[in-house]
């Protein structure tokens, strides 16, 4: 160890580094260095890129006896870059020896190193695999080290997409590359052949599990109809205090239940404002054409009339709008913007009598 | 041997199915011949540590030649890694080498630091330390034992899970994980050491010791253990170093090579790191340097009692860490060898290139040139003595 320290004394900076090499291999092969965050860095000209090596490790003050590593680096237009790495166990120094692949984005290749370093082959390997640079002295770069036989592609070119980001997005707002400055979101609107979401998923889920299962999905539609002629009834009337409490109810259950949570109160205005919006929404679409009316009889089952629908309305209490799109009683809904309100009825209605 | 020999003979590289070029031929009328035999071992095997797979041609019990065959582990994590931001490649890296998740993702860390030019508080670089010590024992502590069980020695496992699991508390107990920590970040440690840390460490070195002790009288002066692993699958430097084999593997050979000597990170340049190195570079070589690394760290964390200091440990990190357009290579000593992260930065809040130059895969790399011509007990023997993670050789 103390010879090492020793002769770290006497390693050669840089400069006289490149100086060496280019002295030896010559002018060309050498297209400058760099030193950045304290790695050196060597641009050989590829052509030399193995001549270089090979002075690396035969020069005696230079003795870069352990090969590290070697691989790519997308070099965007320009094609591919090829970075090996050596390191001197007697002098400490690294080097890293980048090179730029002749041949563009089609056809890169890059000297092999294999006949002066043996642990290079490995390496060039996983860069053929991995970016499809050719090392056309290599002794064998197939079958693909690490992906199947028959993989088609090369995956770590910034063109070839993360599957699995296509088949299903970030998980939440956390997508790194879509934040900005501030590591705020940026609202993106869906592209075509975009993936769909989760909640996507969900529903496509939900259409094949009706399809799988038709039954189930019939019997809440045959009940609706029973259930809305109750709830025309007196059953709304005598279960005002439930989750889903009727709009038109909603002062007079205040004042029979003196603990009910402010909460509630705030959900049952929300529901009253709800409510008499789509009563006057209602109110204009029937002025402007009766025909749908009957639209709104279909809806609910044929058992509501036309001077009725006013309590379908009231009872427009959103708890789960969404879910009941997907697994309400739409089956026989029309989806046109106000008819739709009259669905969730028959849920409600059907909640509060299984509860 | 040449380098253009040895090329010759990995150009014969079978990616067949197994067995399905299983040459045996039927002689009959009592001429004795013997046809040469392709042994598939692996991918699942106990003798390989998870999923490699070596393609052995045989003559009879003889090696002819060896295969590895990788890649059924391959994650893609440098792809994986373009497209998280360098808090997330924390839990990243520490999962391509799943015994030695703290010293990967200081790795990263330091990376990290070096590139944004980052004052790291005196405290944290201790704690990593610490950390990272710990984590290269219980690595050692798992090959170990394996290592005995696949020599037919079933105790040492047993005795290396027992300490295995008292460091594992220690560690969970200030990281909340038992393989992935996740506990460092750049600029520093998440939090600090729990109360009462520090005292159950100073309390476990001298147990640790002498449990290790314990270990090495059991396995290394053993005849059975001594006759199976002396002289086997000897590994010249020359020929080590041209692989760029490292870790215990290159000690055994009688190279001083470690990266918290030659090229201090940390504090290391305060303390002393006892390398510890071989003669032969045979198979118990290195199980001699693999259990001496162990002593070496506890020697490190001694020192590391005596010197950390209080203060804090971690600096406010921006809302988004963003590496400054350019490129870095920093090596750290994994427990398995020296590992390295070549991070390429577009000046983006992900890595443009993040390569993983981890030790197994180079070590693996080499496993032909040992297993050429051993018998198969031997290339057990090799196999096992040449420690690697296939997670760390796949990526």
């Amino acid at each position: 160890m103390s010879d090492v320290l020793a002769r770290r004394e006497q390693a050669l900076t840089p400069d006289e580094t490149a100086e060496l090499i280019a002295a030896t291999v010559g002018d060309a092969a050498v297209l400058g260095t760099t030193v950045e965050y304290g790695t050196f860095t060597l641009h050989v000209a590829s052509e030399h890129f193995a001549e270089v090596a090979r002075a690396c490790r035969d020069e005696r003050v230079l003795a870069y006896d352990f090969f590290d590593c070697l691989f790519g680096i997308d070099a965007r237009e320009e094609g591919f870059d090829v970075v090996a790495i050596l390191y001197s166990t007697s002098t400490g120094n690294r080097v890293a020896l980048r090179t730029r692949c002749p041949g563009g984005r089609e056809a890169p290749t890059c000297p092999s190193l294999t006949e002066i370093y043996r642990g290079a082959n490995w390496h060039e390997r996983e860069c053929w695999d991995m970016f499809g640079i050719e090392f056309p002295d290599h002794p064998g770069l197939e079958p693909r080290i690490f992906t199947i036989e028959t993989f088609e592609g090369w995956p770590l070119r910034k063109d070839f997409p993360l599957a699995s980001r296509v088949v299903k997005p970030w998980p939440g707002v956390k997508e790194p590359a879509e934040l900005d400055e501030d590591g705020n979101v940026i609202e993106r609107q869906p592209q075509l052949g975009d993936a769909p979401g989760p909640y996507e998923l969900d529903k496509a889920m939900a259409e094949q599990a009706k399809l799988a299962n038709p039954q189930a999905a019939v019997d809440p539609a045959t009940a609706e109809g029973e259930e809305v002629e109750d709830a025309l009834g007196t059953d709304a009337e005598q279960a005002p205090d439930s989750g889903a409490v009727l709009a038109g109810d909603a002062e007079q259950t205040q004042e029979q239940h003196e603990d009910v949570k402010s909460e509630a109160r705030e959900k049952a205005e929300e529901k009253r404002k709800a409510a008499a919006e789509a009563r006057a929404r209602k109110a204009a679409e029937r002025a402007a054409e009766g025909a749908d009316d009957t639209g709104v009889a279909e809806a609910a089952g044929g058992a509501v009339e036309p001077g009725e629908d006013q309590f379908p309305e009231e009872a427009t209490a959103e708890a789960h709008p969404e879910g009941d799109e997907s697994w309400g009683n739409d089956s026989d809904a029309p989806p046109v913007g106000g008819d739709s309100d009259a669905e969730p009825t028959g849920d409600e209605s059907d909640g509060e009598e299984r509860s | 041997m040449s380098a253009s020999d040895l090329s010759a003979r990995e150009i014969n590289h079978p990616a067949t199915a197994p067995g399905e070029n299983l040459n045996l031929e039927i002689v009959g009328d009592g001429a004795f011949t013997t046809a040469d035999m392709t042994l598939s071992v692996g991918p699942a095997h106990p003798a390989t540590h998870g999923v490699l797979r070596v393609v052995l041609e045989m003559d009879g019990e003889r090696v002819k030649s060896a295969h590895p065959v990788i890649g059924y582990m391959h994650r893609g994590f440098e792809k994986l890694a373009e497209h998280r931001d360098f808090r997330q490649n924390m839990a990243l890296v520490n999962r391509h080498d799943w015994l030695s998740g703290m010293t990967n993702e200081m790795g990263l860390a330091l990376t990290v630091e070096r590139m944004l030019e980052m004052e790291v508080p005196e405290r944290a670089q201790w704690i990593r330390m610490l950390c990272a010590e710990y984590n290269r024992i219980l690595n050692h502590l798992l090959f170990v034992g394996s290592y005995g069980l696949e020599l037919g020695a079933i105790t040492p496992m047993f005795y290396a899970t027992r300490e295995r699991e008292r460091i594992q508390y220690l560690l969970e107990s200030a990281t909340g994980g038992r393989l992935h920590y996740t506990y460092n970040q750049p600029g520093g440690v998440k939090i600090d050491l729990p109360k009462g840390f520090l005292q159950q460490s100073v309390e476990l070195v001298p147990d640790l010791r002498k449990r290790i002790q314990d270990l090495e009288d059991l396995l290394l002066g053993n005849e059975i253990f001594i006759a199976r692993t002396r002289g086997v699958g000897p590994l010249p430097p020359e020929v080590a170093l041209s692989y760029g084999v490292s870790g215990p593997t290159l000690q055994a050979t009688g190279i001083p090579e470690d990266v918290r000597v030659t090229e201090p990170y940390l504090k290391y340049d305060q303390v002393e790191v006892p390398v510890p190195v071989g003669e032969n570079g045979d198979s118990w070589d290195r199980f001699y340097c693999l259990l001496n690394r162990m002593k070496a760290s506890l020697h490190i964390i001694e020192q590391v009692h005596d010197h950390i200091p209080s203060g804090p440990v971690n600096v406010k990190l921006p809302k988004m860490v963003k590496a400054p357009e350019g490129s870095t290579y920093v090596r750290v000593e994994n427990p398995l060898g020296s590992l390295g992260y070549w991070l390429e930065s577009d000046g983006g809040r992900t890595p443009w290139r993040l390569k993983m130059r981890t030790a197994s895969f180079s070590n693996v790399q080499m496993l032909p040139y040992l297993l050429e011509g051993t018998l198969i007990p031997d290339a057990i023997s090799v196999l096992g003595s040449v420690f690697f993670v296939v997670g760390d050789v796949d990526r």
